[in-house]
């Protein structure tokens, strides 16, 4: 089987920053935070792949990773058969990144404008720009107020538009960090067809989606990868997912439970049992006194 | 197809710049102010310092009109490529250019060549103002060896900006090389006043500064059209910076891309 992206033992580590007390108390001592710990995935050419996990739990880490927007640790990975530090310049050529940083675009250039720059950037230029920026801007839909700052549009609109920009290149593969984040449920609803219908469906295209909403992975993922602090816990379909616990109609609030040892709220905040925040209150307050540093926040 | 690319890139800036019309014109105003200064100063000046500007013409205006317009190719190096990243991070737009095929180098430089095109603007209505309104005599001026002299300072001055960049890139604010030539290109490199005024021990750091050999050569082919031979020691200075600035600028942005990379911060401010 052919794979459009492969991982292996993919690793990523964060030197942490030392505060002033730290540096002066232990100027040699290097603190490090692993973001993405010994990750190994396949994912198949046309696949729709979601990668599940709270905020902080390494999914944008690792796209950033994929997309080579940042080095590895340890391990390799490969982007259509390239490798993302070897040959990074052809995984770019041959992916699209599709964020929803809205600030990620020109406010003051209009929908079109934005398009034509980012197009050059993708080698596309004068008649071909052109012909694919409008060919992208009827796809998502903004045809008619492409000439209007992009200042002037809603939330949803600069997603579309965001969309439209992560298409340019009509790249093989798309990653898509949250792509529905801070949509309305009925607009997110819309994204999620046209990701699955549109993108996969017809274009065939691989697509890599981090969420953090369980439904929307269920709904439009065809293999779902669990992650928590970094580690990959679990990957496969949701049905899958399901069938390995024992329980009757488990849902994949329960997968999440029994893997990670969390409750999931939908806003990606993991929700510890009570014994697991006593745990880290206390932990808190003894790091208040000691001047340490508890779940990434510094006292 | 790079000169494509770069006129993408000037189209975007002079869109972004012209959307912001008063600020625009309001750079353009405050122009006339600062060249009627020095033009009223010179006045006061007179013959006054004569023994230093007789190698330029014996005029003071003339001498500061060179020396504030092409010092701004200084600043523009300095502040063009860094301003560029700082600013395509703070306006977040950093990371999808990123994610292209097109290089950071190349991102880099494309996105500071808008700042080098309004300082030529600016430089050439600096001297037309000077030469038909104020009485600044170019017309013996040596315009090939001129354009020389402004590609060399130009790929002289960009490297330094590169390098600046690169601590941008890792430090994010706070870069030395911004501040150390900032602060003594405009009082040792013979902007404002010739370099002979200053102490002999003075004008050691003059020399070890690209901008003095660019001043001087400016000065010479526009004022007096010195030929290339005459003009050949400071050709030769500017091509000597040239050659060891450009591969160090080089080697420190690839070295500072990589770095935050590896530290994930090429998006942070």
């Amino acid at each position: 089987m052919e794979y459009s992206i492969e991982t292996y033992d993919l690793t990523k580590k964060f030197a942490l920053q030392k505060g002033f007390t730290d540096f002066l108390v232990h100027p040699f001592r290097k603190d490090e935070l692993t973001a993405v710990k010994k990750v190994n995935i396949k994912i198949g050419k046309g696949e729709l792949f979601g990668i599940l996990g709270p905020n902080g739990a390494g999914k944008t880490t690792l796209i950033k990773l994929l997309c080579t927007l940042i080095l590895p640790t340890e391990g390799t990975a490969y982007v259509n058969g390239y490798n993302i530090v070897g040959d990074s310049g052809k995984v770019r050529e041959s992916i699209g990144f599709i964020t929803t940083d809205e600030r990620s675009f020109y406010w003051r250039l209009t929908g079109r404008q934005n398009l034509k720059f980012f197009a050059s950037l993708h080698n596309f230029y004068s008649y071909d720009a052109q012909k694919r920026v409008d060919e992208l801007l009827n796809i998502v839909g903004l045809i008619n107020r492409a000439n209007d700052k992009f200042l002037s549009y809603s939330a949803g609109m600069k997603q579309r538009m965001a969309i439209a920009r992560g298409l340019l290149n009509d790249p093989e593969v798309v990653f898509m960090d949250e792509p529905t984040k801070g949509l309305d449920p009925g607009a997110a609803q819309n994204l999620r067809g046209f990701i699955k219908e549109r993108i996969v469906k017809e274009q065939g295209k691989t697509v890599f989606l981090s969420t953090h909403h369980l439904g929307e992975a269920e709904q439009i993922c065809g293999r779902i990868a669990i992650i928590d602090e970094g580690e990959l816990r679990v990957i496969g379909s949701p049905e899958e997912l399901k069938s390995t616990l024992d329980k009757s109609n488990p849902t994949l609030d329960d997968v999440f439970l029994h893997y990670t040892g969390k409750e999931f709220k939908e806003d990606g905040t993991p929700k510890h049992p009570y014994s697991e925040r006593k745990r880290m209150m206390r932990e808190g307050r003894r790091g208040m006194m000691r001047g340490g540093r508890i779940g990434g926040i510094r006292f | 197809m790079i000169y494509k690319k770069a006129f993408s890139f000037i189209i975007r800036d002079f869109v972004l710049q012209t959307s912001y019309k008063f600020e625009f014109f309001l750079r353009l105003f405050f122009m006339f102010f600062s060249i009627l200064t020095f033009y009223f100063i010179s006045k006061l000046i007179g013959g006054a310092g004569l023994q230093y500007l007789e190698p330029y013409g014996g005029d003071y205006f003339s001498f500061v009109l060179i020396g504030i317009a092409f010092s701004g190719y200084l600043t523009a190096a300095l502040r063009g490529f860094s301003e560029s990243i700082r600013g395509e991070q703070m306006m977040g737009t950093l990371e999808a250019m990123l994610v292209t095929p097109t290089n950071t180098s190349t991102i880099i430089t494309l996105s500071s060549l808008w700042s080098f095109i309004f300082t030529s603007f600016r430089v050439l209505i600096y001297l037309l103002i000077g030469a038909f309104l104020l009485g600044v005599d170019m017309s013996n001026a040596n315009l090939v060896a001129t354009m020389l002299i402004l590609i060399l300072t130009i790929i002289c001055f960009s490297s330094i900006g590169i390098i600046s960049a690169s601590f941008i890139m890792i430090l994010k604010r706070g870069d030395p090389i911004n501040m150390l030539f900032m602060s003594t290109s405009e009082l040792f490199g013979g902007v404002l006043f010739p370099i002979t005024v200053l102490p002999g021990w003075l004008q050691t750091v003059s020399h070890i500064l690209p901008i003095t050999y660019s001043l001087s050569g400016m000065r010479h082919a526009l004022l007096q059209g010195y030929s290339l031979h005459a003009l050949a020691p400071d050709i030769i200075a500017l091509a000597v910076f040239t050659v060891v600035l450009v591969p160090l600028g080089l080697l420190a942005f690839k070295y500072a891309v990589k770095k935050a990379k590896v530290d994930g911060t090429l998006i942070q401010y």
